[in-house]
Protein backbone atom coordinates (compact mmCIF):
# COMPACT_ATOMS: atom_id res chain seq x y z
CA UNK A 1 0.00 0.00 0.00
CA UNK A 2 1.43 3.67 -1.13
CA UNK A 3 0.46 6.14 1.34
CA UNK A 4 1.69 9.41 0.63
CA UNK A 5 0.29 13.30 1.38
CA UNK A 6 -1.36 14.86 -1.68
CA UNK A 7 0.94 17.93 -1.36
CA UNK A 8 3.33 18.71 -4.41
CA UNK A 9 5.25 21.79 -4.81
CA UNK A 10 3.19 23.71 -7.40
CA UNK A 11 4.97 27.19 -7.35
CA UNK A 12 1.84 29.04 -7.09
CA UNK A 13 0.95 32.07 -5.52
CA UNK A 14 -0.75 30.95 -2.40
CA UNK A 15 2.40 28.64 -1.70
CA UNK A 16 4.42 31.47 -1.30
CA UNK A 17 2.13 32.54 1.89
CA UNK A 18 3.57 31.98 5.25
CA UNK A 19 1.24 28.89 6.43
CA UNK A 20 0.40 30.67 9.65
CA UNK A 21 -1.16 33.55 7.49
CA UNK A 22 -3.28 30.76 5.62
CA UNK A 23 -4.48 29.21 8.41
CA UNK A 24 -5.55 32.11 10.23
CA UNK A 25 -7.15 33.20 6.97
CA UNK A 26 -8.59 30.34 6.47
CA UNK A 27 -9.84 29.83 9.91
CA UNK A 28 -11.20 33.58 10.44
CA UNK A 29 -12.93 33.57 6.94
CA UNK A 30 -14.99 29.82 8.56
CA UNK A 31 -16.23 32.50 11.26
CA UNK A 32 -17.32 34.70 8.61
CA UNK A 33 -18.83 32.86 6.16
CA UNK A 34 -21.27 31.07 8.73
CA UNK A 35 -22.60 33.92 10.62
CA UNK A 36 -24.05 35.00 6.94
CA UNK A 37 -27.41 33.47 5.41
CA UNK A 38 -27.93 35.91 3.25
CA UNK A 39 -26.90 34.12 -0.99
CA UNK A 40 -24.86 37.66 -2.54
CA UNK A 41 -22.30 37.54 0.64
CA UNK A 42 -22.16 33.81 0.57
CA UNK A 43 -21.75 34.53 -3.29
CA UNK A 44 -18.61 36.58 -2.70
CA UNK A 45 -17.27 34.18 0.22
CA UNK A 46 -17.55 31.79 -2.57
CA UNK A 47 -15.49 33.60 -5.40
CA UNK A 48 -13.50 34.17 -2.76
CA UNK A 49 -12.92 30.30 -1.81
CA UNK A 50 -12.92 29.28 -5.48
CA UNK A 51 -10.43 32.39 -6.61
CA UNK A 52 -8.11 31.07 -3.70
CA UNK A 53 -8.65 27.17 -5.39
CA UNK A 54 -7.80 28.32 -8.70
CA UNK A 55 -4.96 30.32 -7.26
CA UNK A 56 -3.24 27.26 -5.69
CA UNK A 57 -3.09 25.74 -9.38
CA UNK A 58 -5.22 22.93 -8.20
CA UNK A 59 -6.63 20.36 -11.50
CA UNK A 60 -10.08 19.07 -11.19
CA UNK A 61 -8.87 15.24 -11.25
CA UNK A 62 -6.62 15.73 -8.22
CA UNK A 63 -9.79 17.05 -5.90
CA UNK A 64 -12.50 15.34 -7.85
CA UNK A 65 -12.67 12.60 -4.87
CA UNK A 66 -13.34 15.39 -2.36
CA UNK A 67 -15.52 17.03 -4.12
CA UNK A 68 -17.83 14.22 -5.18
CA UNK A 69 -17.58 13.12 -1.26
CA UNK A 70 -18.99 16.61 -0.40
CA UNK A 71 -21.63 16.97 -2.47
CA UNK A 72 -23.35 13.80 -2.32
CA UNK A 73 -23.00 14.31 2.01
CA UNK A 74 -24.51 17.41 1.10
CA UNK A 75 -27.03 16.75 -1.36
CA UNK A 76 -28.21 14.29 1.36
CA UNK A 77 -28.37 16.45 3.91
CA UNK A 78 -30.37 19.12 1.65
CA UNK A 79 -32.87 17.04 0.47
CA UNK A 80 -33.63 15.38 4.09
CA UNK A 81 -33.60 18.79 5.40
CA UNK A 82 -35.95 20.22 2.60
CA UNK A 83 -38.28 17.69 1.95
CA UNK A 84 -38.29 15.66 5.14
CA UNK A 85 -37.94 17.21 8.38
CA UNK A 86 -39.59 20.59 6.81
CA UNK A 87 -37.25 23.86 6.62
CA UNK A 88 -33.64 25.32 7.86
CA UNK A 89 -32.41 26.63 11.23
CA UNK A 90 -33.80 30.30 10.03
CA UNK A 91 -37.53 30.64 11.00
CA UNK A 92 -38.56 32.59 8.32
CA UNK A 93 -38.02 29.24 6.33
CA UNK A 94 -39.85 27.72 9.02
CA UNK A 95 -42.69 29.66 8.60
CA UNK A 96 -45.56 28.99 6.06
CA UNK A 97 -44.19 30.29 2.92
CA UNK A 98 -45.37 30.61 -1.10
CA UNK A 99 -46.22 26.60 -2.32
CA UNK A 100 -44.50 25.86 -5.25
CA UNK A 101 -45.82 21.85 -5.05
CA UNK A 102 -47.98 20.73 -2.69
CA UNK A 103 -49.68 17.25 -1.99
CA UNK A 104 -52.50 16.14 0.52
CA UNK A 105 -52.83 12.12 1.56
CA UNK A 106 -54.21 10.14 4.00
CA UNK A 107 -52.24 6.95 5.03
CA UNK A 108 -54.76 4.03 4.23
CA UNK A 109 -53.55 2.01 6.72
CA UNK A 110 -53.52 4.08 9.87
CA UNK A 111 -55.60 7.27 8.45
CA UNK A 112 -53.24 9.43 9.29
CA UNK A 113 -53.11 13.07 6.96
CA UNK A 114 -50.48 14.28 5.63
CA UNK A 115 -50.09 17.96 3.99
CA UNK A 116 -47.01 18.83 2.62
CA UNK A 117 -45.96 21.92 0.64
CA UNK A 118 -42.80 23.02 -0.65
CA UNK A 119 -42.27 26.41 -0.39
CA UNK A 120 -40.05 28.76 -2.60
CA UNK A 121 -38.57 29.73 0.66
CA UNK A 122 -37.61 26.28 1.91
CA UNK A 123 -36.20 25.73 -2.16
CA UNK A 124 -34.13 28.88 -1.71
CA UNK A 125 -32.95 28.57 1.85
CA UNK A 126 -31.40 24.96 -0.01
CA UNK A 127 -29.66 26.59 -2.71
CA UNK A 128 -28.43 28.76 -0.11
CA UNK A 129 -27.21 25.86 1.81
CA UNK A 130 -24.94 24.58 -1.23
CA UNK A 131 -23.81 28.23 -1.74
CA UNK A 132 -22.28 28.19 2.25
CA UNK A 133 -20.79 24.62 2.17
CA UNK A 134 -19.28 24.92 -1.18
CA UNK A 135 -17.49 27.90 -0.21
CA UNK A 136 -16.07 26.79 2.94
CA UNK A 137 -15.25 23.60 0.87
CA UNK A 138 -13.08 25.58 -1.37
CA UNK A 139 -11.31 27.48 1.28
CA UNK A 140 -10.28 24.11 3.17
CA UNK A 141 -9.97 21.56 0.45
CA UNK A 142 -6.41 23.10 -1.16
CA UNK A 143 -5.03 22.59 2.51
CA UNK A 144 -3.58 19.04 1.50
CA UNK A 145 -2.61 19.92 -1.83
CA UNK A 146 -0.47 22.91 -0.92
CA UNK A 147 0.73 22.77 2.51
CA UNK A 148 3.94 20.79 3.55
CA UNK A 149 3.36 18.17 5.64
CA UNK A 150 6.62 18.28 6.79
CA UNK A 151 5.91 22.35 8.24
CA UNK A 152 2.94 22.00 10.09
CA UNK A 153 4.92 21.16 13.65
CA UNK A 154 6.49 24.57 13.25
CA UNK A 155 3.41 26.07 12.08
CA UNK A 156 1.92 25.45 14.57
CA UNK A 157 4.42 26.32 17.34
CA UNK A 158 4.56 29.49 15.33
CA UNK A 159 0.77 29.93 16.00
CA UNK A 160 1.34 30.03 19.75
CA UNK A 161 0.80 26.14 20.32
CA UNK A 162 3.18 24.62 23.33
CA UNK A 163 6.65 23.09 22.30
CA UNK A 164 5.49 19.52 23.73
CA UNK A 165 1.83 19.48 21.43
CA UNK A 166 4.01 21.01 18.34
CA UNK A 167 6.31 18.31 18.44
CA UNK A 168 3.70 15.63 18.61
CA UNK A 169 2.09 17.48 15.31
CA UNK A 170 5.23 17.15 13.52
CA UNK A 171 5.82 13.76 14.76
CA UNK A 172 2.58 12.03 13.89
CA UNK A 173 2.92 13.71 10.17
CA UNK A 174 6.78 11.99 10.28
CA UNK A 175 5.44 8.45 11.50
CA UNK A 176 2.67 8.17 8.70
CA UNK A 177 4.95 6.63 6.46
CA UNK A 178 6.68 4.05 9.11
CA UNK A 179 3.14 3.32 9.87
CA UNK A 180 1.50 2.78 6.44
CA UNK A 181 4.71 0.43 5.69
CA UNK A 182 3.88 -1.86 8.88
CA UNK A 183 0.72 -2.19 7.87
CA UNK A 184 1.73 -3.77 4.42
CA UNK A 185 4.15 -5.57 6.18
CA UNK A 186 1.32 -7.11 8.80
CA UNK A 187 -1.47 -7.52 5.81
CA UNK A 188 0.96 -9.17 3.64
CA UNK A 189 2.35 -11.65 6.49
CA UNK A 190 -1.50 -12.43 7.84
CA UNK A 191 -2.25 -13.37 4.23
CA UNK A 192 0.40 -15.50 3.64
CA UNK A 193 -1.16 -16.87 6.76
CA UNK A 194 -4.34 -17.47 5.22
CA UNK A 195 -5.88 -14.28 5.78
CA UNK A 196 -8.31 -13.23 3.80
CA UNK A 197 -9.10 -9.75 3.72
CA UNK A 198 -12.02 -9.60 1.43
CA UNK A 199 -13.50 -12.22 2.58
CA UNK A 200 -16.91 -11.22 3.37
CA UNK A 201 -18.22 -13.96 5.87
CA UNK A 202 -20.47 -13.61 8.59
CA UNK A 203 -22.29 -10.88 10.61
CA UNK A 204 -21.27 -7.18 11.17
CA UNK A 205 -19.82 -8.04 14.73
CA UNK A 206 -17.95 -10.70 12.55
CA UNK A 207 -16.77 -8.97 9.95
CA UNK A 208 -15.43 -6.37 12.64
CA UNK A 209 -13.50 -9.23 14.60
CA UNK A 210 -11.68 -10.01 11.18
CA UNK A 211 -9.90 -6.89 11.43
CA UNK A 212 -8.38 -7.74 14.68
CA UNK A 213 -5.57 -10.32 13.07
CA UNK A 214 -4.38 -6.69 11.27
CA UNK A 215 -5.27 -4.05 13.70
CA UNK A 216 -3.50 -5.70 16.84
CA UNK A 217 -0.45 -6.41 15.71
CA UNK A 218 0.17 -2.73 13.88
CA UNK A 219 -1.11 -1.32 16.91
CA UNK A 220 0.66 -3.16 19.51
CA UNK A 221 3.90 -3.07 17.35
CA UNK A 222 3.63 0.95 17.08
CA UNK A 223 3.20 1.06 21.41
CA UNK A 224 6.57 -1.36 21.66
CA UNK A 225 8.45 0.93 18.79
CA UNK A 226 7.41 4.18 20.86
CA UNK A 227 8.64 2.84 24.10
CA UNK A 228 11.97 3.22 22.48
CA UNK A 229 10.99 6.73 21.17
CA UNK A 230 10.71 7.88 24.84
CA UNK A 231 13.60 6.69 25.97
CA UNK A 232 15.51 7.68 23.33
CA UNK A 233 14.01 11.54 23.89
CA UNK A 234 14.43 11.09 27.50
CA UNK A 235 17.88 10.84 27.33
CA UNK A 236 18.27 13.51 25.14
CA UNK A 237 16.51 15.72 28.12
CA UNK A 238 13.81 16.19 25.68
CA UNK A 239 11.17 18.74 27.06
CA UNK A 240 13.67 20.59 29.65
CA UNK A 241 14.52 23.62 27.74
CA UNK A 242 12.39 25.99 24.85
CA UNK A 243 13.09 23.92 21.18
CA UNK A 244 14.57 25.35 17.80
CA UNK A 245 12.32 23.89 14.25
CA UNK A 246 14.37 23.26 11.68
CA UNK A 247 11.70 24.47 9.45
CA UNK A 248 11.94 28.52 10.16
CA UNK A 249 8.79 30.34 8.99
CA UNK A 250 9.35 33.96 8.78
CA UNK A 251 6.12 36.42 7.93
CA UNK A 252 6.40 39.01 4.77
CA UNK A 253 5.03 42.49 4.34
CA UNK A 254 1.82 39.93 2.03
CA UNK A 255 1.48 37.89 4.64
CA UNK A 256 0.23 40.45 6.56
CA UNK A 257 -1.89 41.84 3.93
CA UNK A 258 -3.29 38.45 3.86
CA UNK A 259 -4.33 38.37 7.39
CA UNK A 260 -5.25 41.55 7.43
CA UNK A 261 -7.83 40.85 4.77
CA UNK A 262 -9.15 38.55 7.30
CA UNK A 263 -9.58 40.60 9.57
CA UNK A 264 -11.05 43.34 8.11
CA UNK A 265 -13.43 40.73 6.69
CA UNK A 266 -14.04 39.11 9.68
CA UNK A 267 -14.90 42.54 11.76
CA UNK A 268 -16.64 44.04 8.92
CA UNK A 269 -19.20 41.11 9.10
CA UNK A 270 -19.79 40.96 12.77
CA UNK A 271 -20.62 44.88 12.31
CA UNK A 272 -22.99 44.43 9.16
CA UNK A 273 -24.70 41.33 10.53
CA UNK A 274 -24.95 42.75 14.54
CA UNK A 275 -24.71 46.11 14.34
CA UNK A 276 -26.73 46.96 10.67
CA UNK A 277 -28.72 43.58 11.19
CA UNK A 278 -27.57 42.87 7.42
CA UNK A 279 -27.16 39.15 6.16
CA UNK A 280 -29.54 37.06 7.85
CA UNK A 281 -31.75 34.98 4.91
CA UNK A 282 -32.48 36.55 1.81
CA UNK A 283 -35.28 35.33 -0.94
CA UNK A 284 -35.74 37.35 -4.15
CA UNK A 285 -38.34 39.25 -4.10
CA UNK A 286 -39.17 38.35 -7.99
CA UNK A 287 -39.99 34.66 -6.45
CA UNK A 288 -42.68 35.36 -4.71
CA UNK A 289 -45.62 36.58 -6.28
CA UNK B 1 0.94 -1.92 37.19
CA UNK B 2 1.15 1.62 38.88
CA UNK B 3 -1.06 4.21 38.54
CA UNK B 4 -0.70 6.96 36.54
CA UNK B 5 -1.31 10.68 36.27
CA UNK B 6 -4.20 11.55 34.17
CA UNK B 7 -3.44 14.69 33.01
CA UNK B 8 0.53 14.32 32.40
CA UNK B 9 1.80 15.48 28.86
CA UNK B 10 5.16 14.57 29.13
CA UNK B 11 7.41 12.42 26.41
CA UNK B 12 5.27 9.32 26.89
CA UNK B 13 2.00 11.38 25.99
CA UNK B 14 3.53 13.20 23.28
CA UNK B 15 5.03 10.26 21.44
CA UNK B 16 1.91 8.00 21.94
CA UNK B 17 -0.56 10.90 20.81
CA UNK B 18 1.75 11.00 17.71
CA UNK B 19 1.85 7.26 17.25
CA UNK B 20 -1.96 7.01 17.82
CA UNK B 21 -2.92 9.92 15.44
CA UNK B 22 -0.78 8.22 12.83
CA UNK B 23 -1.98 5.17 12.93
CA UNK B 24 -5.68 6.45 12.97
CA UNK B 25 -4.69 8.44 9.97
CA UNK B 26 -3.42 5.57 8.07
CA UNK B 27 -5.83 2.81 9.25
CA UNK B 28 -8.92 5.29 8.48
CA UNK B 29 -7.05 5.83 5.09
CA UNK B 30 -6.03 1.93 4.86
CA UNK B 31 -9.39 0.37 5.40
CA UNK B 32 -11.17 2.33 2.92
CA UNK B 33 -7.75 1.06 0.66
CA UNK B 34 -7.77 -2.33 1.33
CA UNK B 35 -12.07 -2.90 1.15
CA UNK B 36 -11.97 -4.67 3.87
CA UNK B 37 -14.98 -6.00 4.70
CA UNK B 38 -16.35 -4.04 7.91
CA UNK B 39 -15.20 -0.62 6.43
CA UNK B 40 -15.64 -1.15 2.52
CA UNK B 41 -18.77 -3.08 2.16
CA UNK B 42 -20.75 -1.98 5.17
CA UNK B 43 -19.37 1.58 5.10
CA UNK B 44 -18.16 1.27 8.76
CA UNK B 45 -14.44 2.11 10.45
CA UNK B 46 -12.74 -0.13 12.23
CA UNK B 47 -10.03 2.49 12.79
CA UNK B 48 -12.24 4.51 15.01
CA UNK B 49 -11.33 2.29 17.76
CA UNK B 50 -7.75 3.88 18.00
CA UNK B 51 -8.52 7.14 19.75
CA UNK B 52 -11.03 5.34 21.98
CA UNK B 53 -8.11 2.49 23.44
CA UNK B 54 -5.06 5.27 22.66
CA UNK B 55 -7.46 7.71 25.57
CA UNK B 56 -8.17 4.61 27.66
CA UNK B 57 -4.51 3.19 27.59
CA UNK B 58 -2.56 6.81 27.69
CA UNK B 59 -5.16 8.98 29.19
CA UNK B 60 -7.08 12.21 27.91
CA UNK B 61 -4.91 14.45 25.95
CA UNK B 62 -3.91 11.62 23.96
CA UNK B 63 -6.77 10.55 23.34
CA UNK B 64 -7.78 14.25 22.52
CA UNK B 65 -4.96 14.43 19.88
CA UNK B 66 -5.47 10.84 18.69
CA UNK B 67 -8.82 11.46 17.27
CA UNK B 68 -8.15 15.00 16.39
CA UNK B 69 -4.93 14.87 14.72
CA UNK B 70 -5.82 11.78 13.37
CA UNK B 71 -8.92 12.57 11.01
CA UNK B 72 -7.45 15.31 10.14
CA UNK B 73 -4.38 13.22 9.14
CA UNK B 74 -6.69 10.57 7.47
CA UNK B 75 -8.34 13.80 5.36
CA UNK B 76 -5.64 14.89 4.24
CA UNK B 77 -4.17 11.55 2.93
CA UNK B 78 -7.63 11.32 1.27
CA UNK B 79 -7.72 14.52 -0.24
CA UNK B 80 -10.61 15.61 1.98
CA UNK B 81 -9.65 18.75 3.28
CA UNK B 82 -9.79 20.05 6.79
CA UNK B 83 -12.89 19.62 8.56
CA UNK B 84 -12.47 21.33 12.07
CA UNK B 85 -15.95 20.23 13.55
CA UNK B 86 -15.33 16.52 12.93
CA UNK B 87 -12.09 16.43 13.56
CA UNK B 88 -12.69 18.15 16.68
CA UNK B 89 -15.51 15.39 17.52
CA UNK B 90 -13.55 12.69 17.02
CA UNK B 91 -10.53 13.84 19.65
CA UNK B 92 -13.61 14.37 22.29
CA UNK B 93 -14.33 10.63 21.64
CA UNK B 94 -10.90 10.27 22.45
CA UNK B 95 -10.89 12.53 25.50
CA UNK B 96 -13.84 11.00 27.42
CA UNK B 97 -12.72 7.75 26.98
CA UNK B 98 -9.25 8.59 28.68
CA UNK B 99 -11.03 10.04 31.98
CA UNK B 100 -10.55 6.35 32.98
CA UNK B 101 -7.27 6.17 32.13
CA UNK B 102 -6.01 6.82 35.90
CA UNK B 103 -8.03 3.64 37.20
CA UNK B 104 -6.65 1.05 35.04
CA UNK B 105 -4.02 -0.98 35.66
CA UNK B 106 -4.87 -3.99 34.57
CA UNK B 107 -6.48 -3.73 30.91
CA UNK B 108 -7.99 -7.44 31.14
CA UNK B 109 -9.94 -7.64 34.21
CA UNK B 110 -13.43 -7.84 33.64
CA UNK B 111 -14.40 -5.02 35.86
CA UNK B 112 -12.05 -2.40 33.59
CA UNK B 113 -13.61 -3.88 30.56
CA UNK B 114 -16.92 -3.00 31.59
CA UNK B 115 -15.85 0.00 32.60
CA UNK B 116 -14.21 0.77 29.13
CA UNK B 117 -16.98 -0.36 27.18
CA UNK B 118 -19.35 2.19 28.85
CA UNK B 119 -16.62 5.21 28.63
CA UNK B 120 -16.86 3.89 25.01
CA UNK B 121 -20.27 4.26 24.52
CA UNK B 122 -20.52 7.84 26.43
CA UNK B 123 -17.36 9.29 24.48
CA UNK B 124 -18.53 8.47 21.07
CA UNK B 125 -22.38 9.96 22.42
CA UNK B 126 -20.14 13.00 23.09
CA UNK B 127 -17.97 13.26 20.41
CA UNK B 128 -20.49 12.48 17.31
CA UNK B 129 -23.28 14.96 19.85
CA UNK B 130 -20.66 17.77 19.29
CA UNK B 131 -19.59 17.42 15.47
CA UNK B 132 -22.91 16.48 14.65
CA UNK B 133 -24.60 19.63 16.23
CA UNK B 134 -22.31 21.73 14.85
CA UNK B 135 -23.64 20.68 11.01
CA UNK B 136 -26.72 22.92 12.26
CA UNK B 137 -24.61 26.34 12.65
CA UNK B 138 -22.61 25.33 9.81
CA UNK B 139 -24.93 23.70 7.02
CA UNK B 140 -27.83 25.57 8.81
CA UNK B 141 -29.70 21.72 8.64
CA UNK B 142 -32.79 20.96 11.77
CA UNK B 143 -31.92 19.18 14.55
CA UNK B 144 -33.67 16.19 13.42
CA UNK B 145 -31.86 16.20 9.95
CA UNK B 146 -28.57 16.37 11.47
CA UNK B 147 -29.41 13.62 13.74
CA UNK B 148 -30.57 11.26 11.62
CA UNK B 149 -27.87 11.88 8.71
CA UNK B 150 -24.94 12.65 10.58
CA UNK B 151 -25.74 11.78 14.24
CA UNK B 152 -27.05 8.12 14.02
CA UNK B 153 -24.96 6.66 11.37
CA UNK B 154 -21.46 7.94 12.86
CA UNK B 155 -22.60 6.83 16.43
CA UNK B 156 -24.11 3.54 15.31
CA UNK B 157 -21.15 2.31 13.21
CA UNK B 158 -18.37 3.74 16.25
CA UNK B 159 -20.37 1.88 18.37
CA UNK B 160 -20.24 -1.04 17.09
CA UNK B 161 -16.28 -1.09 15.93
CA UNK B 162 -15.47 0.37 19.53
CA UNK B 163 -17.36 -1.82 21.66
CA UNK B 164 -15.86 -5.01 19.67
CA UNK B 165 -12.48 -4.03 19.13
CA UNK B 166 -11.47 -2.00 22.24
CA UNK B 167 -11.13 -5.04 24.83
CA UNK B 168 -9.32 -7.00 22.01
CA UNK B 169 -7.07 -3.81 21.69
CA UNK B 170 -7.12 -3.61 25.59
CA UNK B 171 -5.91 -7.78 26.32
CA UNK B 172 -3.36 -7.37 23.44
CA UNK B 173 -2.09 -4.12 25.26
CA UNK B 174 -2.37 -6.18 28.93
CA UNK B 175 0.63 -8.69 27.39
CA UNK B 176 2.97 -5.75 25.67
CA UNK B 177 2.90 -3.67 28.63
CA UNK B 178 3.36 -6.07 31.52
CA UNK B 179 6.32 -7.60 28.78
CA UNK B 180 7.83 -3.92 28.70
CA UNK B 181 7.56 -3.32 32.19
CA UNK B 182 5.56 -0.52 31.98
Amino acid sequence: MLVSFSYRQRGSVIERLDARARWIFSILLLFTIVIFWDIRFLLFFLALGLGQYFAAQLTWSETRRAWTFILVLMTLMVVVNTLITGSGTIASVADDGYPVWQFNTRLPLFGWQINFALTAERLWFALTQYVRVIAISALFIVVPFTMNPRSYGATFRGMGLGDRLAFSFDLAFRFVPTLARDFSITLDAQRARGYEVERVKGGIIAQIRRVAPLLVPVTMNAIIGGEDIINAMDLRCFGLRKRTWIEALSYHWYDYVWIGFAVFLFVGSLVLRYVYQIGDFWIPPGLIP
Amino acid sequence: MEKKSLWAFGTREVVFAAIGAALYGVLSFATNWAQIPAAGNVAIRPAVVIPLFFGIAFGPWVGLITGFLGNVLGDLLSGYGFWLWWSLGNGVMGFVTGLIAGGMTTFKSGAEILKAEIMVVVGVAAGMFLASVSEIFVSGVTFATTLSINFLPAFISNIVNGLILTPILMVAYAAVSARAGR
